[in-house]
């Protein structure tokens, strides 16, 4: 058992063989009309961890989450379809548009408590230095109002709070975890001998994913339904690694609770509490403060949806901001095809990694980079990258029969901040009858060139281990930025501070918040960001 | 063109000997993934059990969409005999549901009413029945949609590329989720609370004693290269 964090005892709160909360039997209860020090929009990687942390500082705090309470006993099935009819996925209707539409969903997409991290494959890298300082280094994007170094403490703090695993870290600010590194499974280890070939390196992890005890959290057992929810407790999500300690700290984290609207005081202009919905009826919680923590897409259509007086075109929005320089990460995958039954079902989804190639390198002819990750697709994800080669009929079932021999690389593909890859409110409405998101994206010429040369450095990859076939799927990964931080009203809906401008008491801590992305899965840094928050305020 | 004509008939008819396949086709003749289900948590097994056990009625499709809509289905998975996977009824049980997969495309409508264009569009591309139409007829169709190929009518009022996609990931979803398909690939499936002790590292190909041998007769890639459909 490695060492449990001193602030947190979500591990030791959990129950050794039940894998549902202990202590939700003696959750605080606040009322609408109580004033709450924090009412919080949102149970997922930003709402969870300030409401931990504030919770131990004796903050009264509320948290408000759109989807239910997770029980993995209950809820959660060992099963790729059934793990989306649990409803783990964030499956109110959206629209989306542009020239490269991004599907939502499952792919990027969380809904209860633990939010999209629930259903997340595990991978936890930092982001580099480079990324806080991409406009001066590189000449795009912006630079961040914060800089790596304010954000390294809060890196490590969450590392160990998972934990992570994996070997020592070279690249970025080089650094190791918490937890050795995972076995690497035969799937993964043709990939790496392909990579060794070619002069990459790659190297086991990170990954939010126990190995060996972990408080009353046990070691993972490699099923290999990392997306479906882990009903082994081995993977982490705020379910389990904040929100118990929360709760014995004091938070209420009220589920099936849909926050439509942040209502701002007309006389003060400062955030009064929030409206929201439950079992149907329309209430009002109210709060000294607010944090809106609903990710890129929900974070905007809530700042939107909020018109008052004071704010006809929505919170935080007087530059015409909010929704604005969303990113996805183009994340392509190519299969390869080897004589021995691969199996790559087995193991967690998330193994190795390089980021070699994640900063600029002007000889590529273009900015910024690319990450490399294997993944694990299950049958259903797997035909998907039969039919993305235009198989059908007999031609996918040979394909799909020829599952066990195929394994999988991806990339993760830092795209760039645009003003017109945008959320704005749709004409369609959802069943509570606000407004839904539509959700426009276009590539630009940087993020074509990035996904070209890596797609080829995969198929190198593949070539040089002896793969006897490729399969290519287009596709995208995560999803930040939307109320982008920065460093006045003019460039930014929120300060560094989270503080949306000229609004005391608002802030937005989750990952909307991102002026770039790295070609780092998300989920660490938007911890990071909350802890550092919460120490701020 | 004919299923049966242009490509391969039936590469591994190896007479699945346990269990069932769709169409008995498969690569692991032994391998029955539901000889395994004690092994599963209790929902786990519930869930997959009601695919083979409880297969829902159609209720959101027409008789005459469903019957045009499952002459897609079987065409779209090649399932030309039984034992099939009744996929479309998992469609329709998804559909009444009314819960979709998170997201619409702007030039298109929801992902029902799609399915219901669709079917509309494919008999009137067949001039008459799509299901009555010879399998030359529906599967020349099939690939002509899948090519986003068609127009007029109602393929008109529909993006044709992603009307393909939607209603395709509807099918592999319902395909690719029942456990005769598992049977067919040797997918190990549930694998809650046992898990996995042999994933391939050091002993790469080794497997669990419960997961099924592969049986190929020759190089199946090379096979799939020479007769694909597109």
């Amino acid at each position: 058992m490695s060492a449990l964090p001193v602030d947190n005892d979500s591990a030791i709160l959990l129950h050794p063989h039940k894998r549902g909360l202990q202590n939700l039997d003696r959750m605080a209860q606040y009322r609408d009309d109580d004033v709450v020090d924090l009412a919080v929009v949102g149970a997922g990687a930003g709402g969870s961890v300030i409401a931990q942390r504030l919770a131990r500082r004796g903050w009264k705090v509320v948290v408000l989450e759109k989807g239910p309470f997770w029980d993995p006993d209950r809820d959660w099935v060992s099963d790729e379809k059934g793990a989306g009819q649990a409803g783990l996925y964030w499956t109110d209707n959206r629209i989306i548009s542009g020239d490269d539409p991004i599907e939502l969903g499952k792919n990027n997409s969380g809904v209860g408590v633990g939010g999209s991290m629930t259903h997340f494959a595990g991978y936890v890298p930092r982001l580099h230095p480079s990324d806080f300082e991409v406009h001066s280094r590189d000449g795009v994007a912006v630079d961040w109002p914060i800089s790596y170094e304010e954000l390294k403490p809060s890196f490590e703090r969450v590392e160990r709070e998972l934990p992570v695993a994996g070997e020592f870290w070279p690249w970025g600010d080089p650094h190791g975890y918490p937890h050795k590194p995972h076995p690497v499974a035969g799937a993964a280890l043709v990939a790496w001998e392909g990579a060794r070939k070619q002069g990459i390196e790659m190297h086991v992890g990170p990954v939010s994913i126990t190995n060996g005890r972990f408080g009353n959290r046990p070691h993972c057992t490699y099923r290999g339904f990392c997306l479906e929810g882990c009903k082994v407790n081995a993977k982490a999500s705020p379910l389990i690694t904040h929100i118990p300690d929360a709760i014995e700290h004091g938070c209420e984290v009220r589920p099936n609770s849909f926050v439509t609207r942040v209502e701002i005081d007309d006389a003060t202009g400062r955030a009064a509490g929030v409206r929201y919905i439950r079992d149907g009826a329309e209430r009002r919680q109210l709060a000294s403060a607010v944090a809106v923590c609903g990710y890129a897409i929900e974070t905007p259509r809530l700042l939107l949806n909020s018109v008052c007086r004071r704010h006809p075109n929505g919170l935080g929005n007087a530059a015409d901001l909010v929704g604005r320089y969303v990113m996805v990460q183009g994340a392509p995958q190519v299969a390869g095809r080897f004589p021995e039954l691969l199996r790559m079902y087995k193991a967690p989804p998330p193994e190795i990694t390089s980021e070699q190639f994640y900063e600029t390198d002007e000889r590529r002819g273009f900015a910024r980079g690319f990450s490399i990750q294997t993944i694990s697709p299950l049958p259903i994800g797997w035909a998907e990258h039969v039919l993305a080669e235009g198989h059908w009929g007999l031609s996918l079932r040979e394909y799909m029969r020829d599952y066990n021999h195929w394994t999988v690389l991806g990339i993760l593909a830092e795209f760039l901040p645009l003003p017109d890859n945008r959320v704005t409110l749709a004409d369609e409405k959802d069943a509570f009858g606000v407004p839904v998101a539509r959700f426009s994206y276009s590539q630009c010429d940087n993020d074509r060139a990035i996904v070209g040369y890596a797609k080829n450095m995969l198929e190198q990859i593949w070539d040089a281990a002896g793969a006897m076939d490729l399969l290519t799927i287009d596709r995208y990964a995560h999803l930040v930025g939307g109320a982008r931080m920065g460093f006045s009203p003019d460039d930014s809906v929120v300060d560094s501070s989270h503080r949306v401008w000229g609004i005391d008491n608002l802030f937005v801590v989750d990952g909307s918040v991102m002026p770039t992305q790295g070609s780092a899965n998300p989920a660490l840094t938007i911890m990071a960001l909350a802890d550092r928050w919460a120490r701020l305020v | 063109m004919s299923l049966r004509d242009q490509a391969h008939p039936n590469p591994h008819r190896l007479e699945h000997v346990n269990g069932t396949t769709p169409q008995m086709v498969g690569r692991y003749p032994d391998y029955d993934v539901l000889t395994q289900v004690d092994h599963w948590d209790a929902l786990t097994r519930r869930v997959v059990l009601d695919r083979v056990e409880r297969v829902p009625p159609i209720r959101f499709f027409t008789p005459d969409e469903a019957q045009t809509l499952k002459a897609f289905c079987d065409i779209a998975t090649a399932q030309d005999e039984e034992p099939r996977i009744p996929i479309l009824s998992y469609i329709d049980e998804k559909l009444e549901g009314g819960v979709g997969d998170g997201w619409q495309y702007d030039d298109l409508p929801v992902d029902g009413e799609v399915w219901r264009m669709v079917a509309r569009a494919l008999d009137e591309e067949a001039g008459g029945r799509y299901a009555d139409a010879s399998e030359d007829v529906r599967v020349e169709i099939v690939h002509r949609f899948s090519k986003a190929e068609l127009q007029g009518g109602v393929w008109g009022e529909l993006n044709v590329e992603r009307a393909w996609g939607v209603v395709m990931r509807y099918v592999v979803q319902a395909f690719y989720s029942h456990p005769w398909a598992w049977n067919e690939i040797g997918f190990g499936g549930p694998a809650y609370p046992r898990g996995y002790s042999a994933f391939g590292s050091p002993h790469l190909g080794e497997r669990e004693p419960w997961e099924g041998e592969e049986s190929v007769h020759y190089d199946p890639v090379r096979d799939a290269k020479t007769w694909r459909l597109d």
